[in-house]
C-alpha cells in the first residue's frame, strides 16, 4: 500500500466528505453488551431494502451509557438527534417515521447539554 | 421557511411527570397559530437539564427554556414560534456544559476508518511536529500548555518528557499506561475504543518529543474490543507510513508494540508495569531511578497514560496557550470522568477542570437515581476518597481533590446515596486492595490485611472503642513505609470515611447500629403484627424456618435462628417487616 | 487428556510470533491460555525446556496476576462483576444467588462440569451496573429474580443463539 507523505494528508482533509445523510451506532463495549449489534444489523438491512438513500455506520461510544444503545441520525431537513434505548421496534419506528416520512419520533430523544 | 422543531420535557423530580400533558398543550396552541405547519412538538426522554421544571428546546439552533409555566406558552408561541424572539426571562444560562476535548471524536467517526479520524483533522498534529518543530520545541509548547498527567497523580508532561529526553542514549522507550485499574472507570476504554488513532499520534509525538523509536501499549486482556481497536489503528499506521521508517517523509522513525496486561492493579504503577512488559511479575522497585533515567531494559523511559496521549494532537495542533486557557490556575485542559453509582445518567462526562462536583453530578449527572438524598462521592478509586456532600461545591482540580482527602485519579466518579454504608464501602475498597497488594513490602501487605480485619470486626458488631485509634495509626504508617503509590494510599479510603463519618463508625462500634442497613450481622429483623397480614409469605420464603407460627396466631421470627439474609423483608407486600 | 507431543506440535505454533521478542513470556502464556482456556502443567513443563527459563520462573508469573487460570474452566464461564458501580447497585446479591443456584464457590467449577464461577473487577460496563458476563456476552441491570432464567437457558440441551 503507498506510504502517505504530508501533502497526502492534506488533499485527504481537502477532499470534504459529501454531504451524505447517516445513522451511526454506538459499537462500544457498553453499547454491544446493551444489544447494539442487532439494532445495527437491522438498520443496516432494513436501510437496504427500502433502498434509503443513507449510510449506516458504526461508532464510539458517545459517553452516555445508561441510555445505550445509542443511535444518531442525521437526515436532511430535520435536526440532528441522538435516540436512546433503541431496540428492534424503535429502530423501526426511526426508519417509518424519520427517515421515511421526515418526522422526529416522541419519547426516545436523548438531547445533551454540552460544546464541541 | 425551513421546519422547527421543539422538544418538551417534565424535568422536575417530584410529582408525576407531565411531558405529555405539556407537550399537547403547546401543540394546540401551535396548531391555532400561523405556525401551524412549521413545526413540530417533539416530547424529548432527556433534555439535558434536570430539576428545571418544565423545559422547551428549540431545534436547530435553540434556544432553551428552562422553568416554563402553563401560562408562558401563549407568550413562547406568540414570540418565539411565530415570531423568532427570543424570551429572556426563560432562557438556560449558568449551567455547567461539557466539553468535548478529548472524546471529540469518539462517537463521531467510524474508529476503524483512518481517513475518517484524518478529516477529522488527525494526524495534522504529527505533520506539524516532524515538520514545523523541534524536539525541543515540542516539549516548549506542552510546557505552554500546563498539560499534567491524567492518569492519577498529575505530573507535568512535558517535565516527564524533557527528563526522558535529557538523558543520553540512542535507546529510549515510550509506554502508553493502559491498564485502567481502577473498578469503576472505563474513560481509557473508551478512548481506545472510539478513538484510537488519536492516542497513537499522541505517542509517536511523545516519542519524536522524546527521541525514542519505539513505543508500547500496555492494555488490560480484559478490554478485547480496545486491544481489537487498537491493533487495527496500528496496522493502518503502518501501511500508510505513519508508522515505521521516515514517517509522513521525515527522517523520523518510530515502531510501536502491544503488550497485554494480566489483572494487576499493582501494574498501574510504573516500575511495576514495566516490569511487567519484561515478561516478569510486576512488583515495583523502589526509587530513584526514575523510568525517565533507568526504565524498561534499563533505558530512558517515559510512561503516559492514555488520556493523556489524546490531548496531545489538539495541544499541538490548537496550541499550548490554547490549551492553558481552559480550566484553573494549576490544572489545565478538561478531564474525562465516569461518572457511576447511584447517579441517573450513568456515563462518561468530559468538563472543564474547575467545574463543581456538584455541577458534574446534578447539572450533567442529573441527580441520584432514587430520588434519595446524596451521601457523598468518591473520586480515585481505591487509592482516592469520599467527598461528603457538603464539600461538593469544591472546584475540580488536581490540588482540591487533594486537600480533601482523595485525589483525581484517573477520573472513577462515584456517587453514594443514604443507602451506601461507608463503613461497608471502605470495606469494599480495602478488600481490593488486600487482594491487589503485590506483597513485596510489609507496610502494605500487613497494613492492608489488619485494616481489612478491623472494618470487618467493625461491620459485624465486634468493634471495640480503640479501634478508630488504631485505624488510623495504621492508615498513617502505610501512608509513609510503603514502597510504592498503591501501598501509600490504600488507607485513603478508610482515612477520609473516618474523616467524614466518624459518627457512622462509632455507631456500629457503640450502637451496634448500621444506618444504612448494609452490615447484616447489625440488623434484627422483626414482624410488625398491626401491620401483618398473615399471607405467609415470609413464613413460606425464609431459608431456615426462622419464622414460625400460622394464620391463626400470627408469624413471629426466631433470631437465634435467624440469619438475617432480609428475604422476609424482600417477600413481604405490606410493609410488615420491620429492619432496625 | 491430550499426550505431551500433542501439546508439543501447537506449542510451537503458538510460539512462533513471540519466540525472539524480548520479555515475550506473558505473551505466550496469553496465548497458550487464548488457546486452552488455562495454562496446563504439562505445557509450562515444555515451556520452560523450549524458552530455557526455569519452571518456577514461569509459576512465578502465573501465580501473580489474576488472569492466568491454572484449571480446566468449565463449559461455561460465568463473570460476575464486582467494580464499585456493580458493588454498590447489587452484584454482591447476584453473586449470593448465583452461589446458592450453581451450589459452588467463586472461582470454582460445578461438578458437572458445566459452569465455572468467576468474580471480575470491572467489565467496564458500569452505565449498566451491575452486570455479569457469560460466554463473552453481558447480561446488563441484571435483577436476582433474572439468574435463574438467565442460567436455565444455558442447562437446557439445546444451545442459546
Amino acid at each position: 500500500m503507498k506510504k502517505w507523505s504530508k501533502s497526502d494528508l492534506d488533499k485527504i482533509r481537502a477532499s470534504r466528505e459529501p454531504d451524505r445523510d447517516w445513522i451511526k451506532v454506538g459499537m462500544s463495549t457498553c453499547g454491544i453488551a446493551a444489544g447494539a449489534e442487532a439494532v445495527f444489523e437491522y438498520l443496516r438491512d432494513e436501510v437496504a431494502r427500502r433502498g434509503l438513500p443513507i449510510e449506516v455506520k458504526k461508532c464510539g461510544c458517545l459517553g452516555m451509557c445508561y441510555a445505550e444503545p445509542l443511535v444518531e441520525v442525521r437526515a436532511a431537513g430535520l435536526p440532528q438527534v441522538i435516540y436512546g434505548q433503541v431496540n428492534r421496534e424503535l429502530a423501526r419506528l426511526i426508519v417509518e417515521n424519520h427517515l421515511v416520512e421526515k418526522k422526529l419520533v416522541s419519547d426516545h430523544i436523548y438531547s445533551f447539554n454540552r460544546e464541541e | 421557511m425551513d421546519k422547527k422543531y421543539i422538544l418538551v420535557k417534565d424535568t422536575r423530580r417530584a410529582g408525576s411527570n407531565q411531558t405529555e400533558h405539556f407537550a399537547g398543550l403547546l401543540a394546540a396552541k401551535i396548531q391555532a397559530s400561523p405556525a401551524a405547519e412549521a413545526v413540530q412538538v417533539v416530547r424529548a426522554a432527556d433534555i439535558g437539564f434536570y430539576d428545571q421544571g418544565l423545559v422547551l428546546k428549540f431545534l436547530p439552533g435553540g434556544p432553551v427554556y428552562l422553568n416554563v409555566s402553563e401560562a408562558d406558552l401563549d407568550r413562547v408561541v406568540r414570540e418565539t414560534v411565530v415570531g423568532g424572539r427570543v424570551l429572556e426571562d426563560l432562557a438556560a444560562a449558568g449551567t455547567a456544559r461539557q466539553l468535548r476535548v478529548v472524546l471529540r471524536n469518539c462517537g463521531v467517526i467510524n474508529p476503524e476508518n483512518l481517513e475518517e479520524y484524518i478529516r477529522r483533522d488527525g494526524y495534522r498534529a504529527l505533520s506539524r511536529a516532524l515538520f514545523e518543530y523541534t524536539p525541543d520545541k515540542v516539549i516548549e509548547e506542552f510546557k505552554k500548555s500546563g498539560l499534567r498527567g491524567r492518569g492519577g497523580a498529575g505530573y507535568p508532561t512535558w517535565l516527564k518528557w524533557h527528563l526522558t529526553r535529557s538523558v543520553p542514549g540512542a535507546e529510549k522507550y515510550v509506554i502508553c499506561n493502559a491498564d485502567e485499574g481502577d473498578p469503576g472507570a472505563y474513560m481509557d476504554r473508551s478512548i481506545l475504543e472510539g478513538d484510537p488513532h488519536s492516542v497513537l499520534e499522541g505517542m509517536i509525538i511523545a516519542g519524536y518529543a522524546i527521541g525514542a523509536n519505539h513505543g508500547y501499549f500496555y492494555i488490560r486482556a480484559e478490554y478485547p474490543l480496545a486491544i481489537e481497536r487498537i491493533g487495527k489503528a496500528i496496522e493502518q499506521a503502518r501501511e500508510r507510513g505513519l508508522l515505521g521508517t521516515g514517517i509522513l517523509g521525515s527522517d523520523f522513525n518510530f515502531e510501536v508494540d502491544i503488550r497485554l496486561g494480566a489483572g494487576a492493579f499493582v501494574c498501574g504503577e510504573e516500575t511495576a508495569l514495566i516490569a511487567s512488559i519484561e515478561g516478569k511479575r510486576g512488583t515495583p522497585r523502589p526509587r530513584p531511578p526514575y523510568p525517565s533515567v533507568s526504565g524498561l531494559w534499563g533505558k530512558p523511559t517515559s510512561i503516559n497514560n492514555v488520556e493523556t496521549f489524546a490531548n496531545v494532537p489538539v495541544v499541538m495542533t490548537r496550541g499550548g496557550d490554547w490549551f492553558a486557557g481552559i480550566g484553573t490556575e494549576k490544572s489545565k485542559g478538561t478531564k474525562v470522568f465516569a461518572v457511576t453509582g447511584k447517579v441517573k445518567n450513568s456515563g462518561l462526562v468530559e468538563v472543564p477542570m474547575g467545574v463543581t462536583l456538584r455541577q458534574i453530578v446534578f447539572d450533567i449527572g442529573g441527580g441520584v437515581r432514587s430520588g434519595k438524598k446524596i451521601k457523598a462521592v468518591q473520586t480515585g478509586g481505591p487509592s482516592g476518597g469520599v467527598i461528603p456532600e457538603d464539600r461538593l461545591d469544591t472546584p475540580v482540580d488536581y490540588e482540591n481533590l487533594q486537600k480533601l482527602g482523595s485525589i483525581m485519579g484517573s477520573g472513577g466518579m462515584i456517587v453514594m446515596d443514604e443507602d451506601d454504608c461507608m463503613v461497608d464501602i471502605a470495606k469494599f475498597y480495602l478488600g481490593f486492595c488486600v487482594e491487589e497488594s503485590c506483597g513485596k513490602c510489609a507496610p502494605c501487605r500487613i497494613g492492608t490485611y489488619q485494616l481489612l480485619k478491623i472494618l470487618e470486626r467493625i461491620s459485624e458488631g465486634e468493634g471495640r472503642s480503640e479501634d478508630l485509634d488504631r485505624l488510623r495509626l495504621i492508615a498513617q504508617a502505610m501512608q509513609k513505609a510503603s514502597l510504592c503509590g498503591l501501598g501509600q494510599t490504600a488507607s485513603n479510603p478508610v482515612l477520609s470515611t473516618l474523616n467524614y463519618f466518624e459518627t457512622e463508625y462509632r455507631e456500629h462500634i457503640q450502637a451496634k447500629r448500621c444506618r444504612s442497613f448494609k452490615c447484616r450481622d447489625l440488623l434484627t429483623y422483626s414482624i410488625i403484627q398491626s401491620k401483618c397480614k398473615r399471607c405467609r409469605q415470609c413464613f413460606l420464603n425464609c431459608p431456615v424456618q426462622a419464622i414460625s407460627g400460622d394464620r391463626e396466631v400470627g408469624f413471629y421470627i426466631q433470631l437465634d435462628k435467624c440469619i438475617k439474609c432480609g428475604k422476609c423483608f424482600e417477600v413481604c407486600k405490606f410493609n410488615a417487616i420491620a429492619r432496625e | 487428556m491430550k499426550e505431551g507431543n500433542d501439546y508439543h506440535q501447537e506449542l510451537s505454533g503458538l510460539l512462533a510470533k513471540w519466540k525472539d521478542k524480548p520479555g515475550n513470556l506473558i505473551m505466550i502464556l496469553h496465548e497458550i491460555q487464548n488457546h486452552y482456556g488455562f495454562v496446563p502443567r504439562q505445557l509450562s513443563l515444555q515451556l520452560s525446556a523450549l524458552l530455557d527459563v526455569p519452571l518456577a520462573r514461569i509459576y512465578e508469573v502465573l501465580t501473580f496476576y489474576n488472569y492466568f487460570k491454572l484449571e480446566a474452566p468449565g463449559k461455561h464461564k460465568i463473570s460476575v462483576c464486582m467494580g464499585t458501580a456493580c458493588y454498590l447497585n447489587g452484584a454482591p446479591e447476584i453473586l449470593r444467588e448465583l452461589k446458592s443456584i450453581l451450589g459452588v464457590e467463586e472461582g470454582h467449577t460445578t461438578k458437572n462440569g458445566l459452569f465455572q464461577l468467576e468474580v471480575v473487577r470491572c467489565l467496564g460496563c458500569c452505565g449498566l451496573a451491575p452486570v455479569i458476563m457469560i460466554d463473552g456476552k453481558v447480561y446488563d441491570k441484571v435483577k436476582k429474580n433474572d439468574i435463574i432464567d438467565i442460567i436455565s437457558k444455558f442447562t437446557r440441551s439445546k444451545e442459546p443463539e
